[in-house]
């Protein structure tokens, strides 16, 4: 009973990674860079993909920079853990929403798309607090 | 012992009058108002030093400059003003150059090339207008001067004709922009090609109107 749990467990995960696709990806990296994704861990290099609930970090004298399907651009200092907790771009259904969560270290944020198709839809998170963005670009740091 | 602490006690009263006295000459200045912190390092008496996380506003790359609103545990500070900006917990806060440099320059030298959309026009059916056929080399030339380029080719129409039909007209339109970019040399670390049909106009009509404005490919090269 327990074999036939774990086989329509690991089919329903099978399906859910093929149907997500990328909602972003790496372009560039300097140092050490890493995203997690579904809890593996791999080393970031340019092309790789960031999906929904991606943690993306930056090493020691590292940095990083992604861009959203969305077209938002962010780049990352050193010492850098990020999360993308939710993430919609589907104009044609009138969905958007941009969550996330810087826990420590730099950013250098850019809007890209949804914020102007639906202003509120984009929120940064910190430890104290949250921040609503609307169609610029800012910095934003973290030390604990 | 006793004794010396008290005598400390006694003559501290004097060095404590003169700075409450600093203290309030710098409220009047302004300096060290108490709902807003100074720079870190020029706080002259102690009053709350700043804090070292926070956030600052810059313009757009297109120039125009937007709004951040920080909420925290302290206020709500809404920054609208290029170079404003505050501490997380939602208190405005002065931060120079240097000190934004020193901060963000790592983050701020690792920012990609930001992206660029093209909307390409029809002549008729999926045949691309000339004006629009002639920007081909140009989206081809943006993709080319981006790492690891990733490209949407996303087609539209009017609400002419049924929905579903138009689902495929957009599709049939995205799918011939791509192809004239491929033939055109594109190569990208992902080309997305899809269709929204009528479902997101350009220019907001009622159903079955002609509005060629809305017969379009967008390209997001990023």
């Amino acid at each position: 009973m327990l074999r036939v749990a774990v086989i329509v467990y690991l089919f329903l995960w099978g399906n859910a990674m093929a149907d997500e696709l990328p909602i972003g990806h790496v372009k560039n990296v300097s140092g050490d860079a890493f995203v997690t994704t579904g809890g593996k861990k791999t080393q970031a290099a340019v092309g790789s993909p960031i999906h929904q609930g991606s943690l993306l970090e930056t090493g020691k004298k590292s940095s990083m920079g992604v861009i959203f399907k969305d077209e938002t651009v962010m780049s990352f200092g050193a010492d850098t853990v990020f999360t993308v907790d939710e993430y919609a771009y589907a104009p044609a259904d009138k969905k958007f929403k941009f969550g996330s969560k810087l826990a420590k270290g730099s950013l250098n944020y850019v809007s890209g798309a949804i914020e102007k198709l639906k202003p509120d839809a984009v929120t940064v998170g910190t430890p104290t607090g949250v921040i609503g963005v609307r169609g610029t670009q800012f910095l934003l740091k973290v030390e604990k | 012992m006793r004794r010396l602490l008290s005598h400390r006690t006694m003559t501290a009263t004097h060095p404590l009058a003169y700075c409450a006295g600093v203290i309030a000459t710098l409220a009047l200045l302004g300096g060290c108002a108490p709902n807003y912190y100074v720079q870190r390092g020029a706080c002259p008496v102690p009053c709350e030093e700043a804090p070292k996380s926070y956030v600052v506003l810059l313009p757009s790359p297109d120039g125009t400059v937007g709004e951040v609103v920080v909420k925290g545990d302290k206020g709500e500070k809404s920054l609208i003003k290029a170079g404003q900006a505050a501490s997380l917990d939602g208190l405005a806060l002065q931060v120079d150059d240097k000190q934004i440099k020193e901060d963000f320059g790592k983050a701020m030298a690792a920012l990609p090339t930001i992206p660029v959309r093209f909307v390409l026009s029809f002549a008729s059916g999926i045949t691309l207008s000339a004006e629009s056929a002639a920007l081909l080399p140009k989206i081809v030339a943006e993709a080319k001067a981006r790492a690891a380029v990733d490209v949407t080719v996303t087609g539209h129409t009017d609400t002419l004709q049924s929905a579903e039909y138009n689902e495929q007209l957009g599709l049939r339109r995205a799918n011939r922009v791509a192809e004239l970019l491929r033939e055109q040399g594109l190569k990208a670390n992902s080309l997305t090609i899809e269709s929204h049909g009528e479902r997101n106009l350009l220019v907001p009509t009622p159903d079955n109107t002609y509005k060629p404005k809305n017969r379009r490919v967008e390209i997001s090269v990023r």
